[in-house]
């Protein structure tokens, strides 16, 4: 029956992306133009894993649709800006997306408490905004509003898939080190929770500033902590954590038995330590660019065009602008609210997100993720091969259930 | 004087035409900074004291009204008043230890306190908000009308801001000033003379905490939220900045100074992260060149105009014929 299910979903999906095509020209733009904006961090710890190349990714993914479905009955705007990591310019520059540049959407934006503060920019000025970035779950729940998707992941799915696999496989003793602001508290709290369900237990949490360059303290407290811990679990990203796991080798810690769970792991911060630094982490993901042959094929025109590998951020913003602008032409307009109809309950398959649904009463948009690993220097075949992909988390089990879910809308 | 009214008039136009000029957003805050700024001003260039924490009574201001306006639903403008007396309370403990220094032990002192305020701010999750800041803040005004239209917004604004700019003036353009001034030049002569130095000073900062905390709150309204930057010494330091480059001890200067510290990150923010270069620049040269800063040296060229005509104008002749007869 299910399976009926799925086959008769599958055919209306399969008319509805198809029917719309003849009628070409039909969607009708407000101001003549599509404006997508994407914010994020241009020139600090979060530039790698995002910045200046997801801006390209927006780009590509523009041209690829317009090439596919034809030319949109007006010019596709790409406007960029930094918000350096902080909530208030942030809040600033989305404001300022939306009312002075007319923005149809907001992308991307890393650091959970400026997602936030841009949820709060969209639902106020009724624009959509779809975070691929930033992790904090509360975007879809208590922070939940009608125009803002959340794409990627989230903590609970990172949780969920490490903290649980770490637990039975290393050990059961953590101590979590977490940057002090939404991302990291909402990550420690994510962790405990799926630690504690495995049967683990959080000896001690720390926050630390955020960003940070010296991470010693924690360290020396990781090796004196009693009773002894197993996990030395860090919430840190991006260049913090490329900074966080510099000095956990240089104190030679995995040698004395402090094993490193790491909770939100790119590509990028392998490739920036190398990986050696980072052998044998466990880790969840919701995309890789080794995953199989369509990833990959997607990962080289992106090498050819940027000279990096995608991080799965990178991914995110192709695939949630695609998603977008082919929202706008089963909306057939670029009315926020219509687009939004449009984007609700869609179901979807593409070479990043695979079973994906973009969930009606928390715009969570849920997809397969991935456990994956670290290789170690002699398992490397090529550059940027660093990863191995251990199993599959099915898209229903990797994220929040929704009767858990804190959403009001 | 019928050209000082005008000048009054184009200054109140510009400012009513504003919002059509520049982007709404960027349009109130200059009128926030520009309040700031002219309240820093007021123990900056008047009393003689260098303030670098400034930024604690704007910030305590704008977390004051914020969370009034969003857990005790006060609206716009009562909560960006009480926000300036929170910001006044705050600083009289903390002054009153301050105004015993004067020089760089002030200026050091001022700033350990904002970054004990920032740290205090930054860890008070349940009530801040930490690095998330507060963030939702409801825009309404006295009588429940909603001002989420910010145009709308800027015009309420402009007379509140008018009112703190003509309070500031009033305070110097006192006989309470003339002491701060008399202070500022030669402290030890005021002792001598019997005004209770101490006292004055701490009420001029007082006065000037007031003024930014009334600033504060105006920003966080305008922007629906306050973050952790707010508080940051960077803040207390941009708006000593733009006093300086407007010109100390005039009545426009700092306002001056904040359009132009504004504009210029606005304009050149589009073309490169690096504005900061060039506002550094440019703050370089004028202090080097116009010490008085902008507005300052403007006036003083003025003056000296005046001067120059005053003098190489003929004699009337009632001066000119003396006692011949």
């Amino acid at each position: 029956m299910k399976r009926w299910g799925v086959l008769v979903g599958a055919a209306v999906l399969t008319i509805a992306l198809v029917a719309p095509a003849p009628s070409q020209g039909q969607v009708r733009l407000t101001s003549g133009k599509i404006v997508i904006a994407v914010l994020n961090d241009q020139s600090g710890v979060y530039k790698d894993l995002s910045g200046p190349t997801s801006v390209e990714a927006v780009r590509m993914a523009v041209a690829d649709f317009e090439q596919q479905f034809g030319k949109f009955p007006g010019p596709v705007e790409i406007i960029s800006a930094d918000h350096q990591n902080k909530p208030d310019l942030a809040n600033v520059k989305a404001r300022e997306f939306y009312e002075r540049y007319g923005a149809n959407i907001i992308l991307d934006v890393p650091t959970s408490s400026a997602a936030l503060a841009v949820a709060e920019a969209a639902k106020e000025l009724k624009r959509l905004y779809i975070n691929i970035t930033a992790a904090t779950t509360q975007l879809t729940n208590d922070n939940c509003n009608k125009y803002t998707f959340h794409y990627a992941y989230d903590t609970y799915m990172l949780a969920n898939g490490t903290a649980t696999e770490v637990t039975k496989k290393i050990g059961k003793n953590w101590y979590i080190v977490y940057p002090n602001y939404a991302f990291g508290q909402d990550m420690e709290r994510s962790f405990r929770a799926a630690i504690e369900r495995s049967g683990g237990k959080v000896l001690l949490s720390d926050g630390t500033p955020f960003p940070n360059d010296d991470f010693s303290t924690y360290l020396i407290k990781a090796r004196t902590l009693r009773p002894t811990m197993h996990v030395l679990g860090v919430m840190q990203a991006g260049g913090d954590l490329v900074n966080f796991v510099k000095q956990y080798n240089e104190f030679g810690l995995r040698s004395k038995g402090v094993n490193l769970a790491i909770g939100l792991l790119f590509l990028s911060d392998v490739h920036a330590l190398g990986v050696q630094a980072f052998e044998g982490t466990l880790y969840t993901t919701p995309w890789e660019w080794v995953l199989d042959k369509q990833s990959r094929e997607w990962a080289d025109r992106f090498l050819a065009r940027t000279k990096v590998r995608p991080t799965f951020a990178h991914a995110g913003n192709y695939s949630a602008t695609w998603q977008y602008l082919s929202a706008v032409r089963r909306a057939g307009t670029d009315q926020p609210d219509a687009v939004v109809a449009a984007l609700e309950g869609f179901r979807f398959s593409d070479f990043f997100a695979r079973n994906a649904e973009i969930r009606r009463q928390d715009h969570r948009v849920i997809h397969d993720a991935y456990l994956a690993r670290v290789k170690a220097p002699s398992e490397v075949k090529e550059p940027w091969d660093y990863v191995e992909i251990l199993s599959t988390i099915p898209a229903g089990e990797a994220f929040q259930p929704l009767s858990a879910s804190k959403c009001k809308q | 004087m019928i050209a000082r009214r005008l000048g009054w008039v184009a200054l109140g136009g510009l400012v009513l035409l504003l919002p059509r000029l520049v982007y709404e957003g960027l349009a109130l805050d200059i009128l926030t900074w520009a309040l700031f700024a002219t309240a820093l001003d007021i123990l900056l260039g008047y009393t003689g004291l260098l303030s670098f924490g400034h930024a604690a009574f704007f910030g305590a201001g704008a977390y004051a009204s914020g969370l009034l306006a969003l857990r005790g639903s006060v609206p716009y403008p009562v909560n960006a008043v009480a926000g300036a007396l929170v910001a006044g309370a705050l600083s009289v403990p903390l002054l009153y230890l301050a105004v015993r220094r004067r020089g760089i032990y002030f200026a050091m002192i001022t700033l350990a306190f904002a970054q004990m305020i920032y740290y205090i701010i930054n860890e008070w999750r349940g009530l801040t908000g930490g690095e998330n800041g507060v963030q939702g803040v409801p825009r309404v005004l006295v009588g429940g009308l909603d001002l989420s239209n910010l145009t709308m917004f800027y015009y309420v604004t402009v007379p509140l801001v008018a009112v703190g700019m003509w309070v500031c003036w009033r305070i110097v353009h006192s006989p309470f000033g003339r002491v701060l001034m008399a202070i500022r030049e030669n402290e030890v002569r005021a002792r001598s003379l019997g005004y209770p130095v101490d006292r004055y000073k701490l009420l001029s900062a007082v006065l000037s905490c007031t003024l930014s905390g009334f600033a504060g709150g105006i920003y966080v309204i305008a922007h629906r939220f306050v973050a952790l930057e707010t508080v940051h010494w960077i803040t207390s330091g941009t708006v000593v900045m733009m006093v300086l480059l407007g010109g100390m001890e005039t009545t426009l200067g700092p306002a001056v100074g904040a359009a132009l510290v504004l504009l210029l990150r606005d304009i050149l923010s589009t073309w490169t992260d690096a504005w900061g270069v060039a506002t550094g620049a440019i703050f370089v040269a004028v202090i080097l060149v116009f010490r008085r800063g902008i507005v300052g040296t403007l006036q003083q060229l003025m003056q000296s105009r005046l001067h120059a005509a005053l003098e190489s104008a003929p004699r009337r002749p009632d001066e000119a014929t003396p006692v011949s007869r």
